[in-house]
């Protein structure tokens, strides 16, 4: 431990994690870096849930890959090296496109304009979409609070946030808003499908009986009759 | 400037009078306007000098003076170095390791537990489990990452009449587990003294024999607090049905006892549980766990 705490993962839209350009700290080698984010959040660790776009080794064989990972809001660009051995082991395995958490420590890149925020995962973990759903709830609230802190600039790096950014505020809310209708629209959806497959299910039911025979007689076939080459492009 | 001596004498006799005794106030307001005015010496000098003086014209000790640190939280202990005084209750006490220590423990208050040391040179009475003191004039102090507090010869606990509320040792947090760290997944213990042996050796007796446990050493994390949790093999057994009998077959099938850990990080990290455990110095350790099941629906409904 050293004495040193160790550092909360927070939780934050891509859309806003690729907006933050503000570094604190890291004037000497140990002191620890931070990303300021234009609603006044103080990062250094994040936890985010997305999918990943793609996976692709920056110069080949260097076993060093760049990868891109989608909330609802944005793209995460995140890079995973042999010094992020766990990390490493999941990014191998895993072809995209799929649900993932990833505990990361921010980069910023000093870029010639300005610069970015990137990701260098701790650990990535393959997780379903009930992970997802949570977490963009979770850090729709987390940065809803955040917004609250900055129009009552209650706190350091709000002020700080303000002084640098001058975000709008409204802009932010909006996107939280649309990230967390996204997710509940699929529910809506989900519930919509299975509503419908019930529907569905009872009428099916009822000409099935009616239809048995031709039904047998139409699908009673030979596994080789179909050929799946033309589809699957081979 | 005036104003000034008139606050710094209030505070002096207002400090004998608390450990009841009477001073001339004007005799103090004269003495202060001396040293500060004339002599030109420094604030907190000239209080300690005259306070010092005080206490020789009355012939009273230290001791017998109230501690002037001011009264704080557990919770607002954060860094080391400072005087302060707690209205504490022993929650716990320790075996002393060194001849130094004269009681090891934890204290708290409604805000938080914090470990205390009492040096055996303090030469202070002893302090009981569940009851509450006033610890005066402790000096907080940071070890191994995390504070304490430490009563010396200027410190003073006095026993009062009053149960201090501790905050509550149960807790529940939902997070997600965001680490699963060294020493976890199926381990190794010490036949004779249950520490957890790297290699088959125990740190305190050696190569010994050991037994199979199964845990997890991880970090929930919640996005504004993170904690350090513990999980059984009970634990465990319930959020991914491999107990101890399975992990030890991975572990065959596999020929890597490591196997075990690989398969519990792919199938637990990431995830949010709901974790009800009580509250250690370091760690929460874990009664029940389960994945948590979000309504996102009601959740959702509620931050639109």
């Amino acid at each position: 431990m050293n004495g040193r705490k160790r550092e909360v993962a927070r939780r934050l839209f891509a859309y806003e994690f690729n907006r933050s350009t503000h570094k604190i700290g890291g004037e000497d080698e140990r002191s620890p870096v931070y990303v300021l984010t234009p609603t006044g959040m103080r990062c250094n660790r994040v936890f985010v849930v997305g999918v990943l776009l793609d996976k692709e080794e920056t110069r080949p064989d260097t076993n060093f890959w760049r990868i891109r990972v989608s909330d609802p809001t944005g793209v995460f660009i995140g890079y995973v090296g042999r010094f992020q051995p766990d990390a490493l082991e999941t990014i191998l395995e895993v072809e995209p496109p799929e649900l993932v958490a990833i505990v990361a420590k921010v980069r910023l890149f000093e870029g010639e304009t300005r610069n970015f925020a990137s990701l260098r995962p701790e650990s990535i973990a393959v997780v379903d979409s009930d992970v997802r759903d949570y977490w963009v709830c979770e850090t729709a609230r987390l940065t809803l609070e955040r917004i609250k802190q900055m129009e009552e600039r209650s706190s350091e790096d709000a002020e700080l946030a303000w002084q640098i950014y001058n975000p709008d505020l409204e802009e932010y809310r909006t996107i939280v808003r649309q990230a967390v209708q996204s997710v509940v629209a699929e529910y809506g959806v989900v519930e919509e499908a299975k509503e419908k497959a019930a529907r569905e299910e009872e009428k099916e039911e009822i000409e099935e009986i009616e239809d048995i025979d031709e039904f047998e007689e139409e699908f009673d076939f030979e596994e080789e009759e179909w050929d799946l080459s033309d589809i699957l492009g081979e | 400037m005036e104003d000034r001596i008139n606050e710094l004498t209030e505070q002096i006799v207002k400090r004998f009078k608390d450990s009841g005794f009477d001073v001339d106030a004007k005799e103090v307001s004269k003495r202060l306007k001396l040293l500060i005015f004339e002599f030109k010496v420094p604030e907190s000098e000239a209080v300690r000098t005259v306070t010092n003086y005080l206490m020789k014209e009355l012939d009273i000790s230290r001791e017998q003076l109230v501690a002037e640190s001011p009264l704080v939280k557990i919770a607002d202990i954060t860094t080391p170095g400072k005087w302060v005084s707690l209205k504490a209750k022993v929650v716990q006490l320790w075996d002393a390791t060194s001849p130094n220590v004269s009681q090891v423990g934890l204290i708290g208050d409604e805000t938080g537990i914090i470990k205390f040391v009492i040096w055996a040179k303090a030469g202070k009475g002893e302090v009981e489990e569940g009851k509450s003191y006033l610890f005066k004039n402790v000096v907080t102090d940071s070890f191994g990452g995390r504070m304490q507090v430490n009563v010396n010869r200027s410190s003073q606990i006095v026993e009062i009449d009053e149960d201090v509320q501790l905050p509550p040792r149960e807790l529940e947090v939902v997070g997600a587990l965001i680490a699963i760290q060294q020493n976890s997944g199926l381990i190794k213990r010490c036949k004779l003294c249950n520490r957890t042996m790297t290699k088959d050796i125990c740190p305190v007796h050696g190569k010994v024999e050991g037994y199979d446990d199964l845990r997890i050493k991880g970090v929930v994390d919640d996005g504004e607090n993170y904690y350090e949790v513990i999980l059984n093999e009970d634990n465990i057994r319930a959020l991914t049905g491999i107990g101890l009998n399975e992990a030890r077959k991975i572990a065959e099938e596999k020929l890597d006892r490591n196997a075990v850990l690989t398969e519990l990080k792919t199938r637990l990290l990431g995830r949010y549980f709901r974790v009800v455990g009580t509250r250690g110095e370091r760690y929460l350790i874990v009664r029940e766990v389960e994945f948590l099941k979000p309504d996102i629906k009601t959740i959702a409904g509620e931050i639109l």
